[in-house]
Parts: C-alpha cells; sequence; structure tokens
C-alpha cells in the first residue's frame, strides 16, 4: 500500500497510457474488420432466394475467415518484435503496439462480424429491399444496425485479449501497466507486481462493463 | 367483365432457372380494384408470378404492365416503392418502432418524420390497432398484431397494388379469419388492386372476386370468379384441387337468409329435454339433465348456407343457433329446414323447378 501511495502519479500514467494502447487499436481494428467481412460475404442472398450463393462467394468467403485466424496465431511478442522491421520504427515507439494490436483486432474482428452478419434474418432483408430500399442504404439502415448485437459480444472480447495483451509490449520497453510486472520482478517489489494486476483487471472490468451498456444502448429494440 | 381496366397484365412471360422452367408462357389480366387471388398446389410457381411483378424476381422473357407501363421502365427500387407487399412473415424491422416501420416507404420517398408519422399513426387503427402499439418494437407483438403491421406498413405506401404472399398462413385459424374478415372490411373502403397469394381453396373462395388456380409449371389452369370455378372447373386438375369439400364450399354462394328462425321453445319435446342457456342474452351452450354441454357453432343472421348448416352439424342438441351481428340470440335453425334450403339452391342452380 505504501509503494502505491508514493507512486500514485506514475501508476496514473502508466494507466493512461495503457488505456491508449487497447483503445485506439480495438476502433481502428474494427473500422478496417467490418468493411473486410461484409465484403467477404459477398451478395446477400434473399429470404425466398433470387439468387443462391456462388461458389466463387464461399472461396472468397473462406479465404478472409481463414487468413485472418492465421494471422491470429502469430506470438504477439514476435508481432512486436517485428514491427519495427517493417515499420521502420524504434523498438520502444508506440506505434509497435498500435499496429501490432490492430492487427490482432482485425483478426478476431473480422471473424465476428461475419458472424454478426450472417446472424441478420434475410427474411427482414428481404422485406427491406421489397419496400423499395437500395443496397447502400440497406445496409446503413438495417443490415448494420441488426449486426450489431453479435458484433459487440465480439468487440467485448477483442477490448479485454487487447488490454492483457497491452502488457506483453513492457518486455521490450513500451510503457504501459505491464511495466510494473517487469519493474516490480526486477526490483523484487511484490506491491508493485500486485498493483499492476489489480490496475489491469480493473480496467478490463470497467471498459467491459462500459462496452455491454453501449451494446444495450444500441440494442434496446431486443430486449424492449 | 371486360369492361375493368387491368392494373396488371402478364405478356408471354417465361422465368427459367437453369433448365427447370418455373413460369410458362404466363398471360394473364389482373382487374383493377379487385382482389385477384393465385391458388394452386405448393411449388407451381405462385410466389414467383408474385414477385416478378415488383421485380423480386426478374423474368426471363415477356412483359409484364404495371398501369399500363412495362415494369421495367423504371428503376427497381422506385417500382417497389410504388406497391405495398405483405411477406408470410411480417417481415418487420426488429430495430424499428412500429409506427417507423410503417413509415418505411414514405420515408424513403421523403416524406417529412412529421407527417410520415401521423399518417402511421392512422394507419395504425385502420388496421384496428391502438396508438399503444405505436412506440412497441416488433418482439413485442403476437403473430396476427404483427401480421396487422405488415398490413399497415403496405398501405402506408399509397399505391393502388397490394401484394400479398400467404400473408395469414402463419397465424393460427381463429385470428386466421379475423384478419380475413378485416381485409374484406378494408377493401370495402379502400378499393385497391390486391394480388393474394394462398393453396388455401376456402381462403381463396371467401377473398378472391378473382380466382387464378395455378398448375405445376406456372401454368394458368383456370381465371374466373370463385363461383365460377366451383361451378365448372375447366379441367380434371382443377376439379381434383377444387375438389375435396366442393358441395360444401358451394354453400358459401348461397343465402341462409331464408331458412326459417324458430323461437328457443321450439325444440321442447316431451322426448327431448335439449335447453338453450342464455346469458345476457348470448348463448351459452346446451343444458340436458344437469349437464351443460358447450354449443356448436353460431349462425350469425345473414350468413351463408354453409354457416347455416355448419351451425346445425355441429350443435349437440341438433339444433342450430342464431345470432345476430352482436352476438344476441335471435332462434333456432331446424336440420330439416337447412337441408330443404341446400335442395332449394341445388336446383336453382341448374335453372330445373321443383
Ligand atoms: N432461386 C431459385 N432457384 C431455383 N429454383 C427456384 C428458385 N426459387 C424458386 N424455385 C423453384 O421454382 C418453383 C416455383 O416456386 P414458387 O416459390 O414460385 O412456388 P409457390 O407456388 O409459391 O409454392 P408454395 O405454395 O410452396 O409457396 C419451385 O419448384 C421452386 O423450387
Ligand atoms: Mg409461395
Amino acid at each position: 500500500m505504501n509503494w502505491l501511495q508514493s507512486n500514485l502519479q506514475h501508476v496514473g500514467e502508466l494507466t493512461a497510457l495503457h488505456l491508449l494502447q487497447s483503445i485506439i487499436p480495438v476502433i481502428i481494428g474494427t473500422i478496417i474488420a467490418v468493411p473486410i467481412a461484409r465484403f467477404a460475404m459477398g451478395r446477400r442472398r434473399d429470404g425466398r432466394s433470387t439468387e443462391r450463393t456462388t461458389s466463387a462467394g464461399k472461396l472468397r468467403r473462406g479465404l478472409v475467415i481463414n487468413s485472418a485466424a492465421l494471422l491470429y496465431t502469430i506470438p504477439s511478442l514476435a508481432l512486436f518484435v517485428l514491427m519495427p522491421l517493417v515499420l521502420g520504427t524504434s523498438i520502444t515507439s508506440l506505434l509497435n503496439v498500435y499496429v501490432a494490436l490492430t492487427l490482432y483486432v482485425i483478426a478476431m474482428m473480422v471473424r465476428s462480424a461475419v458472424d454478426a452478419f450472417d446472424s441478420v434474418s434475410p427474411v427482414t432483408l428481404e422485406a427491406a429491399t421489397a419496400m423499395g430500399y437500395r443496397t447502400t442504404r440497406r445496409f446503413w439502415a438495417v443490415e448494420l444496425p441488426l449486426a450489431v448485437p453479435v458484433m459487440i459480444a465480439g468487440l467485448r472480447v477483442a477490448l479485454v485479449s487487447n488490454i492483457s495483451m497491452v502488457s506483453v509490449g513492457a518486455v521490450i520497453g513500451i510503457q504501459s501497466l505491464g511495466t510494473l510486472f517487469t519493474d516490480g520482478l526486477r526490483r523484487d517489489l511484490p506491491a508493485e507486481i500486485i498493483t499492476g494486476i489489480v490496475a489491469t483487471v480493473l480496467l478490463a472490468l470497467v471498459l467491459d462493463r462500459l462496452l455491454a451498456l453501449l451494446g444495450s444502448f444500441l440494442t434496446r429494440w431486443r430486449t424492449a | 367483365m371486360s369492361v375493368l381496366n387491368n392494373a396488371i397484365e402478364f405478356k408471354s412471360v417465361f422465368k427459367t432457372y437453369g433448365d427447370n422452367t418455373v413460369v410458362d408462357n404466363l398471360n394473364l389480366s389482373i382487374p383493377e380494384g379487385k382482389i385477384t387471388v393465385f391458388v394452386g398446389p405448393s411449388g407451381c410457381g405462385k410466389t414467383t408470378s408474385l414477385r416478378m411483378i415488383n421485380r423480386m424476381v426478374e423474368y426471363t422473357s415477356g412483359t409484364i404492365l404495371v398501369n399500363g407501363e412495362d415494369n421495367t421502365a423504371r428503376p427497381a427500387h422506385e417500382l417497389r416503392r410504388s406497391m405495398g407487399y405483405v411477406l408470410q412473415q411480417a417481415g418487420l424491422m426488429p430495430h424499428r418502432t412500429i409506427v417507423d416501420n410503417i413509415s418505411t416507404v414514405p420515408r424513403l420517398n421523403g416524406v417529412s418524420a412529421r407527417q410520415a408519422k401521423s399518417q402511421a399513426l392512422e394507419l395504425l387503427n385502420t388496421v384496428g390497432l391502438d396508438e399503444s402499439f405505436a412506440k412497441r418494437y416488433p418482439s413485442q407483438l403476437s403473430g396476427g398484431q404483427a401480421q396487422r403491421v405488415g398490413v399497415a406498413r403496405a398501405l402506408a405506401s399509397e399505391s393502388s397494388i397490394l401484394l400479398m404472399d400467404e400473408p395469414f398462413s402463419a397465424v393460427d385459424p381463429v385470428v386466421r379469419a379475423d384478419l380475413q374478415k378485416e381485409l374484406l372490411r378494408l377493401q370495402s373502403t379502400l378499393g385497391r388492386t390486391i394480388i393474394f397469394v394462398t393453396h388455401d381453396m376456402d381462403e381463396a373462395i371467401l377473398l378472391g372476386d378473382y380466382v387464378a388456380v395455378f398448375a405445376r409449371g406456372g401454368r394458368i389452369a383456370q381465371f374466373g370468379t370463385p363461383e365460377e370455378i366451383l361451378r365448372e372447373p375447366a379441367d380434371d386438375f382443377v376439379a381434383s384441387f377444387v375438389g375435396r369439400d366442393r358441395g360444401m364450399r358451394r354453400l358459401t354462394f348461397a343465402s341462409g337468409a331464408d331458412v326459417p328462425i324458430h323461437p328457443l321453445d321450439a325444440q321442447q319435446t316431451p322426448w327431448q329435454q335439449w335447453q338453450l342457456n342464455v346469458e345476457d342474452g348470448r348463448p351459452a351452450g346446451w343444458r340436458i339433465d344437469d349437464r351443460v354441454i358447450p354449443g356448436g357453432s353460431l349462425f350469425v343472421a345473414g350468413g351463408t348456407l354453409r354457416d347455416a348448416l355448419d351451425s346445425v352439424l355441429s350443435s349437440p342438441s341438433g339444433w342450430g343457433v342464431v345470432v345476430n351481428e352482436q352476438g344476441q340470440v335471435l332462434g333456432l335453425l331446424k336440420s330439416d329446414d337447412v337441408l330443404e334450403a341446400t335442395e332449394r339452391e341445388r336446383l336453382n342452380r341448374y335453372g330445373v323447378s321443383a
């Protein structure tokens, strides 16, 4: 406790850094993943189907989903170390974390966005078309809002796993709450390590809760 | 019959999926302001034919005229906004309130939110739902209510044409009968051109001003009024499709008005102890030896001969119960009288005197 009191400001700064490194990749990654997922779905088949899914469509979809899965299997530490080589940044640059974690979020969110679009009832889409919606407007007004519930579920997983992965950056010297683990280990300060763990868990809990709230706000129609 | 204008005309329309011809040279004129029912066995191309009208399905060759204009003359989305479409599962937008659902097409057409909303509230009343439904979401409605909203949404397009694909087949029989009655009531004031798909012959007879009987391959086996089709089926296919219950169905076109109504005590004889229970003027089952047995179907005065016969056949006492529109008991029907009336109807139909 004494340790925490005398280092409150330091912990605050690290929390802010940690927050930044976990949220920014989630936002950017999602913005990139959703169009990729939608593209992978191809033309949506209507309920009483006019068009059947083509084999080319299936191939494209499989390709996108599998590459995303593959991307996810690269160890995070390897990715952090690899980034400077690819991006030409210094090894402790925050940019490394942003880019690496964005890739992970893309890998996770492509899959759950595909599931999310899949969850939208073809009958509803068909009805929208029959009412006179054109494809683009139908996407924004009907398809995307209806995909939100499943997408939020994926987003929560992505955010929480991001928060834990940000800590890994500390091993190569990028500042975050993870720094409390590495520093605490080196200086043999259990209080610092415990603070790091508790702060990370709290951060994850709070953000997850906020996201869940946002989700239920966006999907009032489900529980209403 | 030829004085009627045609709202929709199919001219040599074909639809093929690969080698499979689903609609084979369809020629059909659909009169304006009437209900035309497409009826036929499953898979015979009714839905396909209906959906070719608003181009939810594009036909392979031929022409479809809508109000005299080729339906490919303007963009598909404009064509669709110009006609209402009611699907089997209401197909409401789950994330929109009921008013917003009803306002969909007017909003797409650029009507102001305010105006669309007040129109939607009116339509809610038109289809028999009160305004407390306005702010609800579709998940909070029963199947029958959702289907009413579906009809309201289709009416909001203010088009003269309404396409309905088995709209009432997913609700229970009681609700279905309600919705059917409601549709006829609406149509008597709105006078729209309605194309209604069903595979229920009774529904076709009840609702249709005209019935198109489809045979496999999207061929029209017969087109005419329900009465014509029941009286003179064009071929064996139509006869067998109309077949079962044909005699009963024909009674739908005969009035039960001239069947005499007997007073309530008419059925009391020394050897028959049935007594009609009446509560607040309404029938409440039959009593015999201190037991009360629920009554049969009621004959609403002025109904069809089919209703009259059913009330007699379903009554535990063998006497049909006649009520007025408000459900108040008027009297009893005797089975002999009803049978006699069917006899008169039969002789009448063939212009033979007894
Ligand atoms: N997209 C499609 N691809 C291939 N065949 C199709 C397609 N859509 C419909 N069909 C076929 O066209 C035929 C007619 O279908 P349609 O849906 O018009 O029948 P229907 O008369 O409405 O039947 P039901 O009473 O069962 O609704 C069926 O044999 C069906 O299998
Ligand atoms: Mg059908």
